[in-house]
């Protein structure tokens, strides 16, 4: 199923972007991961925001092609985790990072990976949505500007995918010119992930999309989510439970800056094997 | 379960409390209509002085010594415009480079860190130093130039220069002015004039120090064998070589400097040179010996002079002058519609500065996140994220940089001194021009009654200049502020 998957994604984002040259080197940094079953191998990793250490010897397969959820009470460590995946931690002089971050077979953690196509290929979807004070078409196209160069019917053509796939396209397709500020807040959030996507990253790190949103956006997210998964790799971290249980293949819990366990969501959720888990996920603390 | 503390017994008076707080907010009524009432004071005294005095003359007008019902302040009114354009030419682009680079780019080195934080430090302390201080600096720093270049002397030649053309002129027997071209030479004697490197005999070198005739012989007692008095003679020889002038000290010591070309006040014509007159006909001097008679022709009168005569009815000599194209520059700057320009860039670049940081961390740093999320470079994150968003920020505090810039006095009137009114139009960057301050400061100090009038009514102009000027930087503020929301 996930070669099929694959090659459906190959043919979907790819095309649009297969007469187009990516304006960093040749050679890309990351391959594509289809044919690989692990997108992110996280080993012996250590964080620290200057001397306070946030994440302690985490061992962690990120599965390709399938939704995992990071679950957890607040400062445990979550964020963190996400966004070392794509080197967001930079912009934060304290922070820094030790043992070995495997996005597509590289560890990005090197002085000498090159960030900038990291960013184009793991993409992120923040907490509290983010557009540019500019047109809603300028702020999906934000990302293929940056990267590619394409002509003006590819690049319109990218952008219409680009928000039928984040499910904006009804709601925005006689207004493209207009600010992006103008949108409520769950289509300015579902504006984000049609800007993440637009690139074609290999994975989507997505931290409480929802936790800003009202239920029905949040319910409409969740539904894309789920469609995302075939063409994407997804990591989302939630607070809510509950969203984690709909969404997610697979589930891992951090307490403390550790994870405590982590598996299949269903095994997680109705067979844990902490009593720390199950005390979580019922709901006795957190 | 019931306190076992009760409330205690004593109230403080209401009446009392809301009392105070009544007269806490007519107190602060008082204190901002104090404002009001001395802006509006002196506007009234402004405008009863000098109201009248208002016209489309005066705008256009010139200064006009001992006449103000004649004067105008066009020329300052130009001259304003004109310095506070490459004034914000100069400063704009460099303020706003150093307020990305002081807010972006702060670097994780530690040495970098410590200069940074002396950056950010010294802008700081710059926005409050008073302006006077910036006049004596770009006294040193442009119109002399840290001493490096020889001062400019009034109708002399200065060292560097380029874009003027000197030419020797003199007036034919008909009438007609005529001018050729003129070109330095070494000059046999020259008289020195200012301080200038030379070397003794022996090889050793020393600055040589001038001094005038009236200058107390104390003052130079322990140097006599490195002064001259102003005006000693110098003649050209050689030495190992090289031309050099030689002269004595006052000491008694020979000296002597190398030779340098240059222009000499007269030239005398002896035989027939090509000319040009000012309709820009080139035809032959035609030079006539003491002895021929004059020609009876005008048209060949027009074209004659006496040779060098002895007798000075008949001489003919030509004069040097001086013509400046429009990219006159020469180094030292001197006093110059330059060197204020560059002055005035020096006052308010820390303004510039310390608006464009505001403006620029008035910036969301969700917005960089999502830069950065995209893939962007950091210069690319400045550009496509920050920048928009701070442009009003910026804007704003640009004009109201140049709205200081505008009325700044101090600077001026010690780079390019007092001037009232010139003779001629603003031609190069090298002229001196009035200015609308100064000429304000000039027209108030003056004892004659007329010019008080005037003056109020130049400030009249000057502050509607302002008005103008913070008007524009609110609407510029609120159409941006739309268009962002």
């Amino acid at each position: 199923m996930s070669n099929l998957a694959s090659s459906t994604r190959m043919n979907q984002s790819r095309s649009i972007l297969s007469n187009t040259i990516p304006q960093a080197s040749p050679a890309t940094l990351i391959p594509p991961v289809e044919n690989e079953s692990i997108a992110i191998d996280i080993t012996g990793f250590n964080a620290f925001y200057g001397s306070f250490q946030a994440l302690h010897d985490l061992n962690l397969k990120i599965p390709n092609q399938k939704v995992t959820a990071f679950i957890g009470p607040s400062g445990c460590g979550k964020s963190t985790l996400l966004k070392w995946c794509n080197r967001m931690n930079d912009i934060v002089p304290i922070a820094r990072a030790t043992g070995s971050l495997t996005v597509g077979g590289q560890n990005i953690l090197t002085r000498s990976t090159d960030v900038v196509d990291l960013r184009r290929q793991v993409g992120m979807v923040f907490q509290k949505a983010n557009p540019f004070p500019k047109s809603i078409f300028d702020n999906v196209a934000y990302g293929v500007r940056l990267h590619y160069k394409t002509s003006r019917s590819e690049l319109s053509d990218l952008v219409e995918w680009s928000l039928k796939k984040a499910a904006l396209w009804d709601e925005v397709k006689d207004r493209l010119k207009r600010s992006a500020l103008g949108l409520s807040g769950g289509q300015q959030q579902r504006l984000c992930i049609a800007r993440a996507i637009a690139t074609g990253p290999e994975i989507l790190l997505m931290d409480e999309p929802c936790s800003a949103l009202d239920p029905a956006s949040t319910a409409r997210i969740e539904d894309l989510i789920f469609e995302l998964r075939e063409q994407f790799t997804i990591v989302i971290v939630t607070h809510n439970m509950q969203q984690a249980a709909r969404c997610s293949d697979r589930t891992a819990f951090f307490f403390d800056g550790k994870i405590v366990e982590e598996g299949a969501t269903e095994d997680v959720f109705t067979r844990p094997r902490k009593q720390q888990t199950e005390d979580y996920v019922t709901g006795k603390f957190g | 379960m019931k306190d076992s503390v009760a409330q205690p017994r004593k109230h403080r008076s209401v009446a009392r409390r809301k009392l105070f707080n009544n007269s806490f907010s007519v107190i602060c009524l008082l204190v901002s209509s104090l404002a009001i009432v001395v802006l509006a004071t002196l506007l009234v005294a402004i405008f009863s002085t000098g109201g009248n005095w208002l016209s489309f003359e005066m705008l256009a007008g010139s200064h006009r010594e001992n006449n103000p019902e004649e004067s105008g302040i066009g020329q300052a009114i130009l001259g304003s415009l004109v310095i506070c354009s490459i004034c914000g030419l100069v400063a704009l682009p460099i303020g706003v480079g150093t307020a990305i680079f002081l807010e972006e780019f702060k670097p994780k080195g530690r040495l970098l860190r410590i200069f940074h934080g002396l950056v950010q430090l010294n802008i700081n302390n710059l926005a409050g130093v008073p302006s006077i201080v910036y006049g004596i600096l770009g006294l040193t720093a442009f119109v002399y130039m840290f001493g490096a270049f020889s001062p400019i002397r009034v109708n002399d030649q200065p060292d560097h220069e380029i874009g003027a053309t000197y030419f020797y002129q003199t007036k034919t027997l008909g009438g007609q002015y005529v001018r050729f071209p003129a070109v330095p030479l070494i000059q046999p004697v020259i008289k020195i004039k200012q301080g200038r490197n030379a070397s003794k005999i022996n090889g050793d070198k020393f600055k040589l120090n001038v001094v005038s005739a009236s200058t107390e012989k104390s003052k130079y007692a322990n140097q006599v064998n490195e002064t001259v008095l102003l005006g000693t003679e110098a003649k050209l020889s050689s030495r190992n070589g090289n031309q050099v002038y030689e002269a004595k000290t006052i000491g008694g010591d020979s000296f002597d400097f190398p030779a340098e070309a240059t222009y000499s006040q007269f030239a005398k014509i002896i035989e027939p040179i090509t000319v040009s007159n000012s309709d820009g006909d080139t035809f032959s001097l035609n030079v006539l010996s003491k002895s021929e008679p004059i020609p009876t022709d005008p048209t060949i009168l027009a074209q004659s002079v006496f040779a060098d005569s002895p007798d000075p009815n008949k001489r003919s000599s030509a004069s040097i002058f001086r013509e400046n194209s429009l990219f006159h520059l020469h180094l030292p700057f001197s006093k110059s519609v330059l060197s204020a320009a560059l002055t005035l860039a020096l006052v308010i670049l820390p303004i510039v500065i310390i608006a464009s940081q505001e403006a620029i961390r008035g910036v969301p740093q969700t917005l960089r996140e999502a830069a950065f999320g995209m893939g962007a470079t950091r210069w690319q994150v400045v550009r496509s994220a920050v920048l928009p968003s701070a442009t009003p920020g910026i804007m704003t505090g640009a004009i109201l940089a140049m709205s200081r810039a505008i009325g700044e006095a101090a600077p001026l009137l010690a780079v390019m001194g007092g001037v009232l009114g010139t003779t001629n139009h603003l031609s190069s960057l090298m002229d001196k021009t009035p200015v609308l301050p100064v000429t304000i400061f000039k027209w108030a100090g003056d004892e004659n009654q007329g010019f008080e009038h005037l003056a109020a009514a130049a400030i009249i102009v000057l502050l509607a200049f302002l008005l103008l000027m913070n008007s524009l930087a609110i609407f510029i503020r609120y159409r941006y502020e739309k268009k962002l929301s």
